[in-house]
C-alpha cells in the first residue's frame, strides 16, 4: 500500500460546515480524522441535496460527504459532563485539534487551547469562526453569506441593479477551510521539528477577503472603490467576442478580443468554414474583424464619439457571432474554439463537468461504496495528485459510526495507563 | 525570536498571474526564502495591469513595479531575470534548482516542454525536490493545451452557472475568482504535505494541480447532486434551503462609498426563533404573526413576497446601524463591505491588524493582505514589499548559482538575465 504524507497524524475536529472541508483535506492526504459530533449531527449532515433513493437524514446529505470524506465519526454530547470528559480525553490523544465554534465554546467545555495545551504542548490547535478569536466582532453571529459579504466580495458580483450576489459553494467557508488546511500543516511542520504547539486563528472574513482580486489595492491606491458590473463587465461597450454567448443547448464565455490567444479573425475564418460569415469579409466588417482586439479598444475608450458611431457596425458583427454560437452545441463551440486557440470556455452544468472529457480521460471521478445504502456512486475526485503519497478518498461517515470502536480504544489505552 | 516553519526551505517559483505566485507567498510568509523567475521575454502580466500607484497629479504612475495586483501577491520574494527561452537561462534555471527545496509552476505543459521543466527533468537534478505543477487542465489528456486563466476557468468549473439571479445569464463572479484562494490554496496544502512526507522519508515528489479540477472539487456539492440524483442544479440568487429570509437587503445609501454608493446587508434567517427576533428589530410584529412568514417552510413557499417585504423595510436603516441590532438580537448579518471598509472603516479589520502596510521605493507606502492566519508561536509577515522587476538578479546569481561577476557581465550583454 502506498505511503500516505500525512501517515500517522491524529486530528480530532469538533466542525460542522465551516470547518469540515479543512478536515477532509487532511483526512484524505492520509490523516486519521476523527469528527466529534452532537447526538443528531450538525447542520451540515442536514443541508440539502440529499441522496435521492434513500430517506433524507444525517447520513444521506450529499453536502455532507463532500465536506467530511476519509473521517471517522464519534457522537458526544458536550452539554453533558461524560461527553466533555470523554472529549477531553479524546483531544489529549490528538496532534491537532480542529474546530470552528463560536468563540469561546469550547473553552467553557473543558475543550479550550488554554488548558488542553497545558497538558499536550505539542498540541496544534485551529480554530475557525466567522470573524477570529479577538477584535470586536469576534462575538459576532456567522453564516457564510455574511462571511463573503463583510469581506469585500459580495460587492463585485452580479448586475448593478440586482442585490450583489453570492457566490456558490459556501464560499466563505470554503475559502477559510482551505487556508487553514495550509496554516495547520504549518503549525504541524513546526510541531514536528520543534515539539511546539500554538494556537491557529482562523478568520472567515479574512481567508475570504483575498478573493476581492484588485479591489483592496485599488481602494489602497487610488482610493476608489470597484462595484459590480455584471453581465456587461468593465468594457464600456458590447464587443463581438466579448462575454456570454448562448449555444444551441447552452452557454459559452468568450475572451477572444484579450491579449491572449488566436484573436478574432480566426473566429471569423471559423464562421466562414460553417457558412455562417455572412458579410464579415465585406467593408466596413472586413478592417473592423481584423482590428477587434484590445489594443482598439483601448483607442476606441479614448474616443467616445468614435466608439459611438462605430456601435452599429459593431452590433451587426455580434448578431452575426450569436447566430454562429447558437448553432453549434456549448461543449462542441468550446472544444473546437479551443483547438483553434481561442480564449474561451464552455460555462459548464454540472452534467457537462460529469460529462467532461479532460476529466473522463485523466479518471478523476471516484467510486465510493456506501454498503449502508447498497450503492456504489460516483463522486467529485480529489483537488491534487501528489506522486508518491496518492490522496485516496474515502466514504465519508454515518453519524456515530466509529463511536464504539474509538471509544474502546480510548479505555484500552486508558488501561495501559 | 522563533524559528518560522519554513526557515532555511528555498522556493524556485516559475510561477506567473495569480494561482501560483500566491501559494508560493504564503511559503515566503512563513519563512521560506522564494525566488520568484521573471523575464521581460515573457513578462507576468499582472506587472502591466492595474490598479497602479498614481503620481501626486493623479495620474497613473508607469513602471513594471507599480502594480497593486502583481505587488499583493509577491511580497517578501527575490526577483530574479532569466530569459527561459535561450539555452543558457534553462541552465542558470537548472542550477537555481539544484539549490532549491520546493519548485513551483503554473505554466501550461507546452511551456513546460519548451523550457524543459518536466518533473522527470527536475528529480534527475534533484531528487529531493518537491516539484509542483498548476496547470489549468493538467500535465495530460485531451484539454492539455487549452487556453486559460481564472476568467475562463470560472465558467468552465460551473462557478458562473451556479452563482448569481437565473432570471440572468451566467456572467460570472465579477472576478477570476478560483485564481485567489482555491488554487494557490490548494497548492501550497499539497506542497505542505509533500514537505512533511520528505522530512520523514528524505523523498521528494510531484505534485500535480489541475486548476479544474482543483475548482470541481470545490463546487462538489453540486457536481455529486448530478451523478447520484441526476439532478442539474441551478443558480438561485442568494437563497439557501435551510434559511429565509436569506440574502442582501438594500438600506440606505452611503454617499462616503466613493464610487460605490449603493449599501446593502446580507443576513441569514435560518430559526422560527430569529425570525421573531429580526421582526422586533424592524419593528414588524404584525408580520411576525403573519401565517404566510411564521415557519421556515412557509417563509420558503412565500420567499418572493417575504423579500420585497424585507427589501421595504431595510431600505430605511444604515447598514451599519441594522447590522448591529440584529447582531445584538443574535442574528447572522453583516453589511456587505466594499474595499474602503476593508481597509479603513471596519474597526474589527483594523483591530486585528489584517492588512500589512509596507514601503516600497516605487509605490510608497502600500496595504498586502496579511498571513492566512494568526499563528501564535510561529505568526508569518512579509519580510519585504514586492520585489522590483530583477531587483535580486545580481544577489541570487552570486549568492545562490554561485557565477562569478564577469560571467554575470557576459550573461547580461547576451541577453540572459533579461
Amino acid at each position: 500500500m502506498a505511503e500516505r504524507a500525512l501517515d500517522g497524524l491524529r486530528v480530532v475536529e469538533f466542525t460542522d460546515e465551516l470547518g469540515s472541508y479543512c478536515g477532509r483535506l487532511l483526512a484524505d492526504l492520509g490523516a486519521e480524522v476523527i469528527k466529534v459530533e452532537p447526538p443528531t449531527g450538525g447542520r451540515e449532515r442536514h443541508t440539502p441535496p440529499f441522496y435521492r433513493a434513500a430517506a433524507p437524514g444525517p447520513d444521506t446529505s450529499l453536502a455532507f460527504w463532500v465536506h467530511n470524506t476519509s473521517k471517522k465519526s464519534v457522537v458526544l454530547d458536550l452539554e453533558t459532563e461524560a461527553g466533555r470528559v470523554m472529549a477531553r480525553t479524546l483531544a489529549l490523544t490528538a496532534n491537532v485539534l480542529l474546530e470552528d465554534n463560536p468563540v469561546g465554546f469550547m473553552a467553557a467545555r473543558g475543550l479550550g487551547f488554554e488548558s488542553l495545551h497545558a497538558e499536550l504542548p505539542a498540541l496544534v490547535y485551529t480554530s475557525i469562526t466567522g470573524f477570529g478569536q479577538t477584535g470586536p466582532h469576534a462575538g459576532y453571529a456567522y453564516s457564510d453569506i455574511v462571511g463573503q459579504a463583510m469581506a469585500g466580495v459580495m460587492t463585485l458580483a452580479g448586475e448593478p441593479a440586482d442585490p450583489p450576489n453570492m457566490i456558490y459553494g459556501q464560499q466563505a467557508n470554503l475559502s477559510a477551510s482551505i487556508q487553514a488546511a495550509q496554516a495547520t500543516l504549518l503549525a504541524v511542520l513546526h510541531a514536528e521539528a520543534a515539539g511546539e504547539g500554538q494556537m491557529v486563528d482562523v478568520s472567515a472574513q479574512e481567508a475570504q477577503s483575498m478573493n476581492q482580486e484588485t479591489a483592496m489595492q485599488q481602494w489602497d491606491l487610488q482610493k476608489t472603490n470597484r462595484k459590480r458590473t455584471g453581465e456587461k463587465g468593465a468594457l464600456p461597450l458590447t464587443l463581438p467576442g466579448f462575454g456570454v454567448y448562448r449555444a444551441r443547448d447552452g452557454y459559452l464565455m468568450c475572451y477572444v478580443v484579450a491579449p491572449a490567444g488566436a484573436g478574432f479573425p480566426v473566429l471569423v475564418d471559423w464562421m466562414r468554414e460553417r457558412g455562417m460569415a455572412g458579410d464579415l469579409d465585406e467593408e466596413p466588417y472586413r478592417e473592423l474583424c481584423q482590428n477587434l482586439n484590445f489594443g482598439t479598444l483601448t483607442q476606441l475608450a479614448k474616443d467616445p464619439a468614435r466608439a459611438a458611431a462605430m456601435i452599429p457596425d459593431l452590433e451587426h458583427i455580434n448578431e452575426l457571432l450569436r447566430a454562429f454560437f447558437a448553432s453549434l452545441s456549448a461543449t462542441e463551440a468550446y472544444e473546437e474554439g479551443q483547438r483553434r486557440l481561442l480564449l474561451h470556455g464552455i460555462v459548464s452544468t454540472p452534467r457537462d463537468l460529469a460529462e467532461n472529457s479532460q476529466l473522463r480521460a485523466r479518471q478523476w471521478f471516484t467510486q465510493l461504496e456506501f454498503d449502508y445504502l447498497n450503492a456504489v456512486l460516483e463522486f467529485p475526485g480529489a483537488p491534487y495528485r501528489l506522486s508518491e503519497t496518492p490522496v485516496q478518498i474515502g466514504r465519508p461517515p454515518r453519524l456515530g459510526e466509529h463511536t464504539d470502536e474509538v471509544l474502546a480504544s480510548l479505555a484500552a489505552a486508558r488501561r495501559r495507563g | 525570536m522563533t524559528r518560522l516553519p519554513l526557515e532555511g526551505l528555498r522556493v524556485a517559483d516559475f510561477s506567473w498571474f495569480g494561482a501560483g505566485p500566491i501559494g508560493a507567498q504564503t511559503l515566503a510568509t512563513f519563512g521560506a526564502e522564494v525566488v520568484r523567475i521573471e523575464s521581460e521575454a515573457k513578462l507576468d502580466s499582472l506587472r502591466i495591469a492595474g490598479p497602479f500607484a498614481l503620481n501626486a497629479d493623479g495620474t497613473p504612475k508607469s513602471s513594471y513595479n507599480v502594480s497593486g495586483y502583481f505587488n499583493n501577491f509577491n511580497a517578501g520574494k527575490l526577483s530574479v531575470q532569466l530569459n527561459l527561452n535561450l539555452e543558457k537561462g534553462q541552465e542558470l534555471a537548472y542550477r537555481l534548482i539544484e539549490k532549491s527545496d520546493i519548485f513551483l509552476t503554473n505554466f501550461t505543459p507546452r511551456v513546460i516542454d519548451k523550457w524543459n521543466l518536466r518533473y522527470e527533468q527536475l528529480a534527475a537534478l534533484n531528487p529531493k525536490l518537491i516539484a509542483a505543477y498548476a496547470p489549468m487542465q493538467g500535465l495530460e489528456g485531451p484539454h492539455r493545451d487549452f487556453l486559460g486563466f481564472g476568467a475562463v476557468l470560472t465558467p468552465v468549473t460551473g462557478i458562473s452557472h451556479m452563482s448569481g439571479f437565473p432570471n440572468r445569464p451566467p456572467f460570472g463572479v465579477g472576478t477570476n475568482y478560483p485564481d485567489y484562494v482555491i488554487n494557490p490554496g490548494h497548492t501550497c496544502t499539497a506542497i505542505l504535505a509533500a514537505l512533511r512526507y520528505r522530512n520523514r522519508t528524505g523523498k521528494g515528489q510531484r505534485v500535480e494541480l489541475p486548476q479544474i479540477e482543483s475548482v470541481v472539487n470545490a463546487l462538489g456539492t453540486a457536481v455529486a447532486d448530478y451523478l447520484a440524483n441526476g439532478t442539474v442544479q441551478v443558480r438561485s440568487a442568494n437563497r439557501h434551503p435551510l434559511a429565509a429570509p436569506h440574502g442582501a437587503f438594500p438600506c440606505l445609501e452611503d454617499p462616503e462609498s466613493i464610487g460605490s454608493v449603493d449599501r446593502w446587508i446580507a443576513l441569514a434567517c435560518y430559526t422560527d426563533l430569529q425570525w421573531q427576533r429580526l421582526c422586533q428589530v424592524l419593528d414588524r410584529q404584525a408580520l411576525a404573526s403573519d401565517p404566510a412568514f411564521s415557519t421556515l417552510e412557509a417563509r420558503k413557499l412565500n420567499e418572493d413576497a417575504l423579500e420585497s417585504q424585507m427589501a421595504e423595510l431595510t431600505s430605511e436603516w444604515r447598514a451599519e446601524d441594522l447590522m448591529a441590532a440584529l447582531q445584538a438580537a443574535g442574528i447572522p448579518a453583516g453589511v456587505v463591505q466594499n474595499a474602503q471598509d476593508m481597509l479603513d472603516r471596519d474597526p474589527h479589520m483594523r483591530s486585528r491588524g489584517y492588512y500589512q502596510y509596507l514601503d516600497h521605493p516605487e509605490t510608497g507606502r502600500a496595504a498586502y493582505d496579511g498571513p492566512l492566519a494568526v499563528l501564535s508561536a510561529t505568526p508569518g509577515h512579509h519580510r519585504a514589499p514586492a520585489p522590483l522587476l530583477g531587483e535580486h538578479t545580481l544577489d541570487v546569481c552570486q549568492r545562490i548559482i554561485g557565477l562569478e561577476m564577469d560571467e554575470i557581465a557576459t550573461l547580461l550583454a547576451e541577453g540572459v538575465l533579461v
